[in-house]
């Protein structure tokens, strides 16, 4: 599903070049889920924008669904993004203009693969009915929360790149948001990669990795 | 102001939607139904000095005068000049007519052309046939002495014996243009034979409906002036022919146009014919002149006239070339125009030109004229 | 509906949730687009009446008359057309509708009218124009007049106001409006003129000379008035393209702010997985979209606008030209398309900056919405920089102008005017800026003023605009303001001392040497002023060639004018120029002066009837309102060598004398031949004509200064919101909100200042353009430069008013706030 294959990534400073991803080799099957653990500034962020196809590696290669990213156009890469990825940012990037049900449904309707049955059971799970017309503002960060991982599940993709989806959220909301998106991206049958330094927040992913110095390694256990 | 009169008149001319334009009969309306006017015919008296005089009376009228003349080297050179009268009513329907009234339309031509070059100027002018001084006249014909002008484009008697024709003795003159550009003539006319009456006792059939014009010429002058042409002054002599003739209805409702000719033969004779073009067959007429005046007139069966070639010119396709025969007098004729490019662009446009008339058979000139096609 | 369909959808929702930029958008643009289009609208009517007024008088005609002022007759006529001269008769004059309008009736024979010959195969059709009954030529707009519709029109014979029809009409668009056409008879029947004429007309140049005991008058001798007027709508455009360059600085503002609003939202989308250039295009359809609607609004809006201004417009041409032009709009259908373009283009020159950052913007910079403010600082610098070149263009352009003779360049004189108000535009914000910083700086002793100077600093960025669109209109407004009022000044001085006569009469020329003669005997007049006038052409200036038409006029300098009569320039003192004048010499308007480097001391040589006239040329004069150059001469010399008609009659009255009793004398003895006016009348109506002619310039001016106001409003609401979010935290710390609103008030009313103390010497700076350069090229005539420190206050108190008005809204709504809410919003993302 996702393959990173010796993958470098550095930033120009004022300090000089500043080596972020030193040779990242990563895969994820379909349906597998993994957390990418680190401290901050790691680079985990780095990592989760290129297989967003955000960005692109100085070296290396980034394939996602088959498609070596570098080589498809920026259209092209937007296009995957579309219709592969969901996205889950920590800040939430609601759609401030849009009420709860039209953010929940836009990117699937962007990706043109809405399905009114799946957007009313998101929205009985994310326990966002009978909110559907308030506007994001009237929402509490956890509902803020629930219903960006309602859209970027609405259209079932296949993978679900999540950074610190619960960074902005209190512990014990936090805890109820994440059994939902766990639970959620098991019913999509979507795969799972969720960037945290919360080990609370990875435990129960397939697997772990951690992002130190530019390498990924298994974690201590 | 040149935009509005031109608009103006482009409005006019083209009727601009409002009062339905009256049916076109024949060319330039000639067809036309004609009440109120006197008739033409047969009947008609001819009294002169008073006929040389306009006749507000009849619909139409012109003195159409046209020269074939040479310089010195022997070039030759053509003129024209017409002065038309056209009544809007008849002068009896007339109620008080103001000052600038407008019952009779005066037109005036003035051609001059020599090998390529061919100057065309036209005059207007209002009048009416209610009495006036002929010095309050931008244009008339006065009787006695025989006078005729539009401005100051004149054809009047120079003088007139006792006994004389009022028409023996003529000065034309005329000019247009300014400059290089200028234009015009100035010519003694005398006359060498009689005035000539065509048809029967000077009314000339035109249709079988009985239309017609009274129609007279005087053949026989001979002229020396001057003619004025690209700012130029040609000395000229040569011969000129001035026709007269008026009518209130002179075509038929389905003529379109006529062919005309008017030519002097080298042996003294002059021949004038024309065909009628009409939708019911041609109407084919003329007169054969003898050197002392007298007439014979031709009919079908006098006359062959057949075109040979024809030619476009300004967009018309013209007759340029003609067979005229008068078989009874052993006469084959091929007469034709000395420089296409005559037409006139006048409000009234048509060809008028001067002519070279041959033998047919053996192709020795034989004497000049004039032709004139309308209604192409 | 598609991805595009969504993503567009999602984008425009954005104005769902904030229609106060919706709003704010189509008012810039509207308000722009009316003003422009509005003025278009003016001026194209104005053009289409000029082209048909040319089309029926002007174009290639010149006229005859008779020297001895006897009128003309068929006679004339006939003798000159006998004689070989291309006349042609022409008869006008003025008859009144049924319901009371004066229309002009012109009586024309299509014969003789130089053109295309009439008769022919519609030979019949002519028979209708020039036989009974008779036709009458009239353009659709007349018919109002005539109480007709396009629909009763054609064949009607409307009544007239003395109970007579006018011939059947028919109608023709292509003559100007209030003016009937038809033949001759019809006319000389319906003005009552029997066998007299009104003038002979011949073909521009066809005359080679006058014919003897006649007076020609060179088609070129007349102005069209299209030349007359192009100066005045030149002016009026500048003012329609201020107010459009106003109008977009607002339309820019709004979309400034819609796109900044939605930098996250875009990121957002471009996260979600469309493509960046889908992005652009859909913002450029947004523009496109929201521009065809506002320049739509805009045009109709300036179709209204221009019906409200043509009746003045139409006034002042009137009396300041003479020409007439229809106070019905009539618009070419190459006006709305223009219009349209015009609008369009603007707003994609105001949007490209957006859409530009729009496709520039950096996808991984999500979150940061403020991304683009941080640019701010090194924005400010290019502005500075580009403010400097607009000024050097200035400069260049002043350098220009001045090494040239006066008159010349209108169009660099406005591009100077232009790149003033640029350059002064372009640099407020920069210095707003460092004016900032520094009172930052020393005011860190106060806290909360401190505070507001950092929070205006903040501000800055999305008030620079706004206050950009203020200065421009506050020194347009102030610049302009000051030429009206200093030409009044002038004007009026110029007016008192011209007007010397106490009555003016204006007789028949047949009745003249009988008033005069009556006049001579009445015992209260002190002296009569004859005047006399004529046309001719100036062949040479020093023996320069020339050939510009000029009028000739005749004065009589007796002792009451030339006491007064205001000169600009003369050799050796007024005295001896007045002495000169009566001997021989000339004296010439400032008009003529200015076009041909004409210095008291030249000589020209006119062209006079029996050949060249040659003249010393003593002093120079102000003609304020005079189209035409002039050379004036003592009424006996002007007889003596030219081809004069004479003109009025002035007459100065004896101290006591009884002005009442003299003009009822007049009326007695010479009925209603003559036409009397007193000194005031005359007075009144010239400063009649002056109020009207500046009416519409203050109209406008006006106009322009209150969208500039509506654009700083705009932007303050547009932000109103954030700016309570950022006074909350004030408002926890303990500041009330009272004082918070006070403050507000200050921030907004120090930058207006600041504004308005800027546009102070950049208004006076476009007046002294207007006056030395503008009005020189436009009208020929130079005024001196007035300031009046009324109107530099009026300008201040104007920039701190609107401002004041534009912030209070916001402040009140931050004082009816609940203070609860103020740190809700806070709290909302």
């Amino acid at each position: 599903m996702l393959e990173f294959q010796g993958v470098h990534k550095a930033y120009a400073t004022p300090q000089g070049p500043l080596r972020v991803l030193a040779g990242v080799d990563l895969t994820l099957a379909p349906g597998e889920s993994l957390a990418l653990m680190g401290e901050s500034g790691s680079g985990k962020s780095t990592l989760l924008h290129l297989a967003a196809g955000l960005d692109l590696p100085d070296e290396g290669e980034v394939r996602l669904a088959g498609a070596s990213l570098a080589s498809l156009g920026e259209p092209h890469r937007a296009r995957l993004r579309r219709e592969t990825l969901g996205l889950v940012f920590q800040q939430f990037h609601l759609v401030p203009s849009l009420n709860v049900i039209d953010n929940l449904r836009l990117q699937a309707r962007l990706a043109g693969r809405e399905s009114p049955g799946w957007t009313t059971h998101l929205i009985e799970r994310l326990g966002l009915a009978g909110r559907e017309r308030h506007y994001p503002e009237r929402l509490s960060g956890g509902q803020q929360q629930r219903l960006a991982i309602g859209r970027a599940l609405a259209p079932r993709p296949a993978l679900l790149l999540a950074d610190e989806p619960t960074g902005n959220l209190d512990e014990t909301t936090a805890e109820g948001v994440l059994a939902l998106m766990l639970e959620l991206v098991h019913e999509a049958g979507s795969g799972l990669l969720v960037v945290t330094h919360s080990p609370a927040v990875a435990a129960p992913l397939d697997r772990r990795l951690r992002l130190s110095h530019g390498h990924l390694a298994e974690p201590p256990p | 102001m040149r935009r509005l009169v031109a608009g103006l008149l482009v409005m006019l001319l083209a009727g601009c939607g409002e009062a339905p334009p009256e049916g076109q009969a024949g060319f330039a309306g000639l067809g036309a139904d004609a009440e109120g006017f006197r008739q033409a015919g047969p009947e008609v008296t001819l009294r002169f000095p008073g006929d040389h005089g306009a006749h507000p009376d009849y619909r139409l009228e012109w003195w159409y005068l046209t020269a074939n003349l040479e310089d010195a080297e022997g070039e030759p050179l053509g003129i024209q000049w017409t002065l038309f009268r056209r009544a809007g009513r008849p002068p009896s329907s007339l109620g008080e007519p103001g000052p600038w009234a407008a019952d009779q339309l005066w037109m005036a031509h003035l051609a001059v052309s020599r090998g390529a070059s061919h100057r065309v100027a036209e005059r207007f002018a209002r009048g009416t046939a209610a009495p006036r001084a002929p010095e309050a006249r931008q244009a008339g014909v006065t009787v006695r002495p025989f006078r005729s002008w539009l401005d100051d484009w004149t054809l009047a008697s120079r003088s007139e014996a006792p006994g004389a024709d009022a028409l023996d003795h003529l000065a034309v003159s005329a000019s247009a243009g300014r400059g290089d550009d200028a234009f015009g003539l100035r010519l003694a006319l005398d006359a060498q034979g009689p005035l000539v009456r065509h048809g029967e006792a000077g009314f000339s059939r035109k249709a079988e409906g009985g239309q017609g014009s009274m129609y007279v010429s005087q053949p026989f002058y001979r002229v020396a002036g001057e003619v004025v042409l690209d700012g130029e002054r040609v000395p000229v002599t040569g011969r000129a022919w001035l026709d007269r003739e008026w009518s209130s209805q002179l075509l038929g409702p389905g003529q379109a146009g006529w062919d005309w000719l008017a030519l002097h033969l080298d042996d003294g004779h002059k021949l004038m014919a024309f065909r009628l073009r009409g939708d019911d067959g041609d109407v084919l007429s003329g007169s054969w002149i003898a050197p002392d005046g007298a007439v014979i007139s031709l009919g079908p069966e006098d006359l062959r006239l057949t075109p040979l070639a024809t030619r476009e010119v300004a967009g018309h396709e013209l007759p340029l070339r003609w067979r005229l025969a008068l078989p009874e007098r052993g006469l084959d004729l091929e007469v034709a125009a000395r420089h296409p490019e005559r037409w006139m662009p006048t409000a009234v446009p048509y060809w008028e030109g001067a002519v070279t008339v041959r033998d047919r058979a053996t192709g020795e000139p034989r004497g000049v004229g004039y032709l004139e096609l309308t209604g192409y | 509906m598609t991805g595009l369909g969504v993503a567009l959808a999602t984008l425009l929702s954005h104005y769902r949730r904030h229609p106060a930029q919706l709003v704010l958008l189509l008012l810039g643009l509207w308000v722009a687009g009316a003003l422009w289009s509005g003025v278009q609208a003016i001026n194209a009517s104005a053009r289409d009446s000029y082209a048909r007024a040319e089309a029926l008088f002007s174009s290639g005609l010149d006229t005859l008359e008779r020297r001895d002022s006897a009128p003309l007759t068929r006679d004339d006529f006939i003798a000159l057309r006998r004689a070989g001269l291309p006349v042609s008769p022409w008869l006008e004059g003025e008859i009144e509708a049924a319901g009371g309008e004066r229309l002009t009736l012109i009586g024309l024979d299509p014969l003789t009218l130089p053109g295309d010959g009439p008769l022919g195969p519609g030979g019949a059709r002519l028979g209708a124009w020039l036989s009974p009954p008779w036709q009458t030529r009239v353009a659709p707009e007349t018919l109002a007049a005539l109480g007709l519709d396009r629909e009763t029109a054609p064949g009607a014979e409307p009544r007239l106001a003395d109970g007579r029809r006018l011939p059947p009409l028919a109608l023709a668009p292509s003559l100007p409006p209030a003016t009937l056409v038809t033949d001759l008879a019809a006319a000389a029947r319906l003005l009552g003129r029997g066998e007299r004429l009104d003038r002979l007309v011949a073909p521009a140049g066809e005359l080679a000379a006058a014919p003897e005991g006649y007076a020609l008058t060179r088609a070129e001798a007349r102005l069209s008035p299209g030349e007359l007027t192009a100066s005045f709508h030149l002016s009026l455009t500048a003012m329609a393209l201020l107010a459009l360059i106003v109008g977009l600085f607002i339309v820019q503002a709004a979309l400034g702010l819609a796109l900044e609003q939605r930098l996250g939202l875009l990121r957002t989308l471009r996260a979600l997985g469309v493509p960046g250039r889908h992005l652009v295009g859909l913002l450029a359809l947004e523009l496109c979209l929201l521009g065809l609607a506002g320049a739509l609004a805009g045009i109709l809006g300036g179709v209204w606008l221009a019906r409200a201004l043509l009746p003045d417009v139409a006034a002042s041409l009137a009396s300041l030209y003479g020409t007439e032009i229809g106070t019905r709009l009539r618009l070419p259908w190459h006006y709305w398309l223009g219009g349209l373009g015009v609008m369009l283009g603007g707003l994609f020159l105001a949007g490209g900056g957006v859409l530009w950052r729009a496709a520039r913007l950096p996808v991984l910079a999500l979150g940061q919405a403020q991304a683009w403010r941080g640019r701010f600082h090194r924005q400010l610098t290019r502005q500075a920089l580009a403010g400097a070149g607009a000024a050097t263009l200035g400069l260049a352009l002043w350098a220009w102008l001045a090494g040239r003779a006066p008159g010349e360049g209108l169009i660099a004189a406005f591009a100077l005017v232009a790149a003033l108000l640029l350059a002064g535009a372009l640099w407020l914000p920069p210095l707003l800026a460092t004016a900032l910083a520094g009172l930052g700086r020393l005011a860190r002793p106060w806290p909360l003023g401190h505070w507001a100077l950092a929070d205006l600093q903040l501000q800055l960025p999305r008030l620079a605009l706004a206050m950009m669109a203020l200065l421009i209109a506050l020194s347009a407004n102030l610049g302009v303001g000051s030429m009206v009022g200093g030409f009044r000044l002038t004007f009026l001085d110029w007016l008192d001392r011209r007007l010397v006569a106490d009555l003016y009469l204006a007789p028949p020329p047949a009745r003249l040497e009988a008033l005069d003669a009556w006049l001579a005997d009445r015992p209260e007049v002190a002296q009569r002023l004859p005047t006399a006038s004529g046309d001719t052409t100036l062949q040479a200036v020093d023996g320069a060639a020339s050939g510009r038409p000029v009028e000739l006029f005749g004065i009589t300098p007796g002792e009451r004018l030339t006491a007064t009569w205001p000169l600009l320039a003369n050799r050796d003192g007024r005295a001896p120029a007045w002495t000169a004048l009566a001997a021989g010499d000339a004296f010439v308007n400032e008009q003529l002066a200015i076009a041909e480097g004409i210095t008291p001391g030249s000589r020209l040589t006119l062209a006079g009837p029996d050949g060249p006239v040659r003249l010393a040329v003593t002093a120079v004069y102000p003609d304020y309102g005079n189209p035409r150059s002039q050379v004036l001469l003592a009424t006996p010399v002007l007889h003596r060598r030219f081809d004069a008609r004479p003109g009025g009659l002035g007459v100065a009255l004896r101290p006591d004398a009884d002005t009442a009793g003299l003009t009822a004398a007049l009326a007695e003895r010479f009925g209603g031949e003559v036409t009397v006016r007193d000194q005031r009348q005359v007075k009144r109506l010239a400063v009649d004509v002056f109020e009207r002619t500046f009416a519409i310039t203050r109209a406008l001016n006006a106009l322009t200064l209150g969208v500039a106001a509506l654009a700083l409003l705009a932007s303050l609401l547009a932000q109103g919101r954030e700016r309570r979010r950022r006074l909350a935290p004030l408002w926890a710390l303990g500041v009330p909100r009272g004082r918070l609103a006070g403050v507000q008030l200050a921030q907004l009313g120090g930058a207006a200042l600041v504004t308005g103390l800027l546009a102070l010497p950049l208004g006076v700076a476009v007046t002294a353009c207007l006056v030395g350069e503008i009005n020189v090229a436009a009208f020929g005539w130079r005024l001196p430069l007035h300031v009046f420190p009324g109107a530099l206050a009026v300008t201040l108190a104007t920039a701190l008013g609107v401002a004041l008005l534009a912030a209070a809204l916001p402040a009140v709504s931050l004082w009816r706030t609940p203070p609860r809410a103020l740190l809700a919003e806070e709290d909302s993302p």
